[in-house]
């Protein structure tokens, strides 16, 4: 199999047809496709040994094209509350941020999330925000709060969590339930803009980065039954409805999945009759089940150990 | 009493204490109560689950009648009462006041400088126009004050005490029930900025 790598082209409208169909020719994917005015952003997985093909039709239509780490990896951007004292800074400026390499976050505010004593989560939003790949929490200065308070909100949350906070000096290991901890980003009023706060950002964009290459490479060791990529093609392909979606990303990729978003009980029987060039069917190969975000479909690749072949 | 003469926030740990004067300075900032506020004092206590601010108001605006914004002249033949505004930034209040009174449909705005009335009674009542209490900066004050403590709290402290008399204004905020040490710490708090301000 093909191994994929993520890359972000930024450039002019111009042409840039060309670099649609290049893509369909070597085999590759476009995850998304963004215009704005005169210029476009394509978020796409190309083929490791064309990816010089690629770089130089970008140069010739004079675009950028640059490595996008997080490409196919959703995102949640857990705050407390949706209240003022965490929107839109710091937490929209992380989300923000966050797709910069390439992934799709969603801001998810937990209903009772804020306080000390009385932080606390619901079953609903735990089990929504086990359907991305990896949570950030954004907590706010207090390091009382973030090493002895809120780690309770980790409880139930079986992907990897990644903590935002005010307090520069605290390690990964005093967060209890921790992956990674990322200081400098607490609690503000004003836009992330000081040198100390992109500083953070990036770092933030590093680790994140870092434990999406650990979930692949965990990955690589029994692969998936069927690339999410591939089933994206064969969605936009199969179920032409998907193009009269409005939303941002129809087709949310993440590591092991895919998200849908058409209404669950007019279309998961389609979902389910998916058809691949070799004779399966998408059921075969991967969970499909209402997602706790609106009404829309996930689907959750099996491993090729689980199904006995791939594709 | 300058703007902003004495701000001091107060913490057990340093850094954190940077971080609360960040967001109270962009709180101000974001409500432009900063020229309002001549001494300030917050003292946080995460561990308790505390959060006390003494406040010191400088001397602001007094109430405003619509002859502080604009001239009332009256057509008592047409039964019209027009009003020449001076100030535009009252105008909001102005026409939420006239709208409540006399109705939209008897209200019209030839143009942005002008408001027209009309009335049976147009001498009686652009008598009561002319001494209508348009606005009071020290109610818009308040409610900003209120705003801006609510804002700079941290969010789970959901108790709140809070005083406003004169020019002082006491908040104490908490996730726990409010105890009575902490309001008279505040208002200890207070008493400290006061005498502050004779030296």
């Amino acid at each position: 199999m093909a191994v994929l790598l993520p890359y972000l082209y930024t450039g002019g409208v111009h042409k840039h047809g060309l670099l649609i169909e290049l893509m369909e020719d070597l085999g590759g994917y476009i995850i998304q496709k963004v215009v704005t005015g005169t210029e476009v952003n394509l978020i796409m997985l190309v083929p490791e040994k064309d990816v010089y093909v690629v770089k130089k039709l970008s140069d010739e239509l004079l675009g950028v094209l640059v490595e996008a780490p997080l490409t196919g990896v959703e995102i949640a951007v857990v705050s407390p509350t949706l209240a003022s004292h965490h929107l839109p800074h710091s937490a929209c400026d992380i989300a923000e941020y966050l797709r910069h390499p390439g992934a799709n976050t969603n801001m998810i505010g937990l209903a009772r999330g804020m306080g000390r004593r009385v932080s606390l989560s619901m079953d609903y939003e735990r089990k929504l925000i086990n359907e991305h790949d990896i949570a950030v929490f954004t907590f706010g200065s207090f390091s009382d709060c973030i090493t002895k308070k809120k780690p309770k909100l980790f409880e139930g949350i079986e992907i990897p969590i990644v903590v935002t906070g005010g307090p520069a000096d605290l390690k990964s290991e005093d967060v209890p339930g921790a992956d990674l901890y990322i200081g400098n980003i607490g609690r503000v009023s004003h836009r992330l803009r000081r040198t100390e706060e992109i500083n953070a950002l990036d770092s933030l964009n590093e680790g994140v980065s870092k434990i999406a290459d650990n979930i692949r490479k965990q990955q690589a060791k029994d692969p998936l039954a069927v690339l999410p990529a591939r089933v994206m093609k064969e969605i936009e392909n199969q179920i032409p409805k998907i193009r009269t979606v409005l939303s941002p990303a129809p087709l949310t990729l993440q590591l092991d999945g895919i998200r849908v978003k058409l209404p669950y009980d007019e279309f998961h029987e389609k979902i389910e009759k998916l058809e691949f060039d070799e004779g399966v069917t998408l059921s075969e190969l991967a969970d499909i089940s209402r997602s706790k975000m609106k009404n829309y479909i996930l689907i959750k690749c099996k491993s090729k150990s689980d199904v006995g072949f791939a594709i | 009493m300058d703007s902003l003469e004495t701000f001091v926030v107060e913490s057990a740990i340093d850094s954190e204490q940077e971080f609360y004067r960040k967001i109270i300075e962009d709180n101000l900032a974001s409500l432009k109560l900063a020229p309002a506020i001549g001494r300030i004092k917050v003292v946080l206590r995460p561990e308790d689950s505390l959060f006390q601010m003494a406040i010191i108001l400088r001397e602001v605006g007094t109430k405003v009648t619509t002859i502080d914004i604009a001239d009332v002249e009256v057509k008592p033949i047409a039964g019209v009462v027009i009003i020449s505004i001076k100030k535009e930034q009252y105008i909001p209040e102005l026409l939420v006041k006239l709208w409540e009174r006399y109705g939209k449909a008897n209200i019209s705005q030839p143009d942005r400088w002008t408001v027209a009335i009309s009335t049976d009674k147009p001498i009686e009542e652009a008598a009561f126009i002319k001494e209508m209490l348009v606005a009071d900066p020290r109610h818009r004050l308040h409610e900003n004050l209120v705003d801006f403590a609510i804002r700079a709290t941290p969010e789970g402290f959901r108790v709140r005490y809070h005083l406003y008399k004169g020019n002082r204004f006491l908040f104490v905020a908490s996730e726990e029930a409010m105890k009575h040490e902490w309001i008279e710490e505040a208002g200890a708090m207070l008493d400290e900025l006061i005498e502050g301000g004779k030296k």
